[in-house]
């Protein structure tokens, strides 16, 4: 009965057991924050790759597949599908005019997708990834008074679902990073400006002004490039996926308009031997128009690999109907020829690397249990050190090896578990406010609080003079090593005018991911209890081989 | 009158890094039930070792004599009865009083008896235990010190916890090393009062003492000089 007395009472009444726990708490922290903004990072990865392309991808580039309204009509007859959308893909120039006052144009090599708005919503939610949106009545009550989503002047999801302006023309629609005025606040709204840090300026705001000029080139089956197809556009919205890549890169049309830029749209089919009374060519019928993207939404509850097994069949049965079918002139191509892939599975090469370094992140900050473990043994070390009288006592009082084994056993249990909470906790609220702290290392020190550094850097002086007065050796060194540290930081924040660690066009996301990995943050305490007991058990060993003579013999 | 505590020729060898210090060359010593014993003699000739081989913290050499209690071989104990002989058999009584700073006064002297007792045990027999340790303390004039840490009590006090620690477990034998070797004339007279009383209530004590006033107080004295019972 006397183990727990002692090992509370050792816990709670000295300084050293919270210094073991605080560095438990430590140990426990790091990892689990740095997992855990590497599995969220893995995690918008995944969510992000999934951002317009839904669960399984049929592509086949530059040719496209013909006949793609029959497939798609197949594939949405299946129990494993939701709904399919088609989708053009191709690169081209895109050419700005910024209205700089200076008639400065730039042109960006930009990711094409010619899209039909109705189905990608329903595939992969398009009408939420327009930026210029009247937001839910609870995001419009949290956001900022000069956040532009307020005025209803932003608000242009109307146009940016008919991919087309009010009168009727063709519009486009640009990722939200392509636009140079568009700057990102640290509340995560988008304002538009000439320059960084001005006023939210209408004047730059892309869907209000923004003509641009798309450039795009034909390929032909065979491989030869046709000759350029330009065509003006007005800008109606701008598209948030999420993901800096896309959204810096992708710029949505018309599908219709894609089609016809890239000769992909129905055409008369002609004769190459027959010839109508002109001398025309004779028409003999009509090529169908084409897809090179259809994106597959899965059920709720399917699996991609499940739906992804049903397209393949689906696109065998379309290519074999379609084949036999004497009156279509145009077959689709063969099967082995088109890649159907879960959205997993197409950003293999993207995502298998984020994988592997989270894996190798957790393998070797798993070296921090064994720092919890030797930071454990020397504290207990020192304890039990100091301790051999006790122990003595507890010998000579009839206590068994095994009891005061227990002891230290318990002892280090406590720290573990008290470490590993605490650790949780830490990690907990460093993570909910990662983007908070890094936003707050980006921003230039407030006065009061550079104020408040040189008051402190001068009160510890002081108390360093005080200690050496009294000639407190101790007083002096403590005091001594703060009033340095503290006037360091006063020179920091004087000088310090902001950084920012987490770049979004190095990490693809705006955000820091801020979710804690609790499967990372259950193992973690577990391991931190583990090692402290571990780490407990060697100076518990030695505690309880104490001779009693020897530790009572001298005072 | 029985005999309760025996040494018959024991020896005990100390290994100074590589130099063997025998500190008893073969002492003898017997202790009847009841009888109060100091054994006296000058610093280093062995009393204390004496002392501690009579309470089972420490084994004589291979070569010695037996040390018995009640009959009983101690060398030949286990490690269990070896425990349970320093728990209940014998109560100590150190010159430093060895109190455990953390624990409270009430909960110093009930030590032994928690070091005896399983969880189960201890619930159902705390409240009598603490009764007995008040009581105890209250006859060592300590029912004013109960909820006091050590450090906040005078030597004389802490060396009274400490003999109500001793006796908690209602040994058979009490063994006290120096026990007023640092307390002054007049607290540590108390102290000898205090044990006076536990003896004339029929404890058995042995008391090792290099003080010749200290000693008088026991019925019996035995020197030992040089390792040797004279």
């Amino acid at each position: 009965m006397y183990a727990p007395l002692l090992a509370n009472r050792y816990l709670t009444s000295r300084i050293i057991p919270f210094i073991a726990v605080a560095a438990v708490a430590l140990c426990v922290a790091l990892v689990i924050v740095v997992v855990s903004v590497m599995s969220g990072f893995l995690e918008m990865v995944r969510a992000s790759g999934k951002t317009m392309t839904g669960d399984v991808v049929v592509t086949r580039p530059i040719t496209g597949i013909p006949y793609y309204q029959d497939l798609i009509k197949e594939i949405e007859s299946l129990p494993e599908a939701a709904a399919a959308s088609p989708i053009v893909e191709t690169f081209g120039l895109l050419q700005m005019q910024y209205g700089t006052g200076d008639g400065g144009k730039q042109i960006e090599m930009v990711e094409v997708w010619g899209i039909d708005p109705a189905s990608l919503d329903r595939v992969a939610d398009y009408s939420r990834k327009l930026y210029w949106s009247r937001p839910a009545d609870a995001a419009l009550a949290a956001m900022a008074p000069d956040d532009p989503l307020r005025n209803p002047f932003y608000h242009r999801e109307a146009d940016g679902m008919r991919l087309a302006t009010a009168d009727g023309r063709p519009g486009l629609v640009l990722g939200i990073e392509i636009s140079p005025f568009n700057r990102r606040g640290r509340d995560g709204a988008y304002r538009t400006s000439q320059a960084p840090g001005a006023p939210q300026d209408a004047d730059y705001f892309m869907p209000n002004a923004g003509k641009v000029i798309l450039t795009l080139v034909p390929v032909s089956e065979g491989g030869s490039l046709g000759g350029e197809r330009k065509r003006d556009f007005t800008v109606v919205n701008e598209f948030q996926s999420g993901l800096f890549q896309i959204d810096a890169n992708r710029i949505l049309l018309p599908l219709p308009v894609a089609q016809e830029m890239l000769r992909l749209d129905a055409a008369p089919m002609v004769s190459r031997t027959e010839f109508d009374e002109d001398g025309r060519p004779k028409v003999i019928g009509e090529t169908p128009g084409r897809a090179t993207t259809i994106v597959v939404r899965a059920r709720p509850g399917v699996a991609a690999p499940a739906l992804r097994d049903a397209v393949r069949g689906a696109y065998a049965r379309f290519h074999e109907r379609i084949s036999l079918d004497r009156s279509m002139p145009v077959n689709p191509p063969f099967p082995d020829l088109v890649s159907i892939e879960t959205w997993e599975e197409r950003l293999s090469d993207f995502i298998g690397p984020v994988e592997k370094e989270r894996e190798l992140m957790r393998t070797l900050f798993s070296i921090v249990y064994i720092v919890c473990a030797g930071l454990v043994l020397a504290i207990f070390w020192s304890i039990v050190q100091e301790k051999t009288r006790d122990i003595g006592i507890l010998r000579a009082v009839g206590a068994s090896r095994t009891g005061v084994l227990w002891i230290f056993l318990r002892y280090g249990l406590l720290i573990g578990i008290a470490g590993s909470i605490v650790g949780v906790l830490l990690a907990w609220a460093i993570i909910a406010r990662i983007n908070d702290i890094h936003n707050l290392l980006g921003t230039a020190a407030p006065a009061w609080l550079r104020i408040l550094a040189w008051v402190a850097t001068a009160a510890m002086l002081g108390l360093t003079v005080r200690g050496t007065l009294r000639a407190s050796a101790l007083h002096v060194v403590l005091w001594g090593f703060g009033t340095a540290a503290m006037a360091v930081v006063s020179v920091v924040l004087l000088h310090h005018e902001g950084f920012l660690i987490w770049d979004p066009s190095v990490y693809y996301f705006s955000r820091i991911p801020d979710s804690l990995d609790w499967h990372t943050a259950w193992t973690t305490m577990a391991g931190g209890i583990v090692f402290s007991v571990i780490g407990a058990s060697v100076p518990a060993a030695r505690a309880a081989d104490t001779d009693p003579v020897k530790s009572l013999r001298y005072e | 009158m029985n005999m309760l505590l025996e040494a018959d020729h024991v020896k005990k060898t100390y290994r100074l890094g590589r130099v063997d210090v025998p500190v008893l060359r073969g002492a003898s010593i017997t202790v009847g039930e009841g009888e109060w014993v100091a054994i006296v003699g000058s610093s280093g000739s062995g009393k204390s070792t004496l002392l501690h081989l009579l309470g089972g913290l420490d084994r004589a050499d291979a070569d010695s004599g037996p040390v018995r209690f009640g009959g009983e071989e101690l060398n030949r104990f286990g490690a269990r009865r070896e425990n349970r002989y320093r728990n209940r058999d014998v109560g100590f009584v150190f010159q430093f009083y060895h109190l455990l700073p953390e624990l409270t006064v009430l909960e110093n002297a009930m030590l032994p008896a928690l070091v005896g007792l399983s969880r189960l045990r201890w619930i159902s027999e705390r409240s009598a235990l603490r009764k007995r340790a008040a009581e105890l303390l209250e006859t060592c004039g300590l029912s004013h010190r109960l909820g006091h840490r050590p450090a906040e009590l005078s030597g004389g006090e802490r060396q009274r916890v400490a003999i109500a620690r001793a006796l908690i477990n209602r040994p058979r034998v009490l063994l006290a090393d120096e026990p007023t070797g640092n307390l002054d004339i007049h607290t540590g007279g108390g102290i000898l009062d205090l044990l006076a009383e536990r003896h004339a209530a029929g404890l058995t004590m042995v008391m090792v003492t290099h003080d010749a006033a200290v000693a008088a107080r026991a019925q019996r004295q035995v020197r030992i000089v040089d390792g040797r019972v004279q």
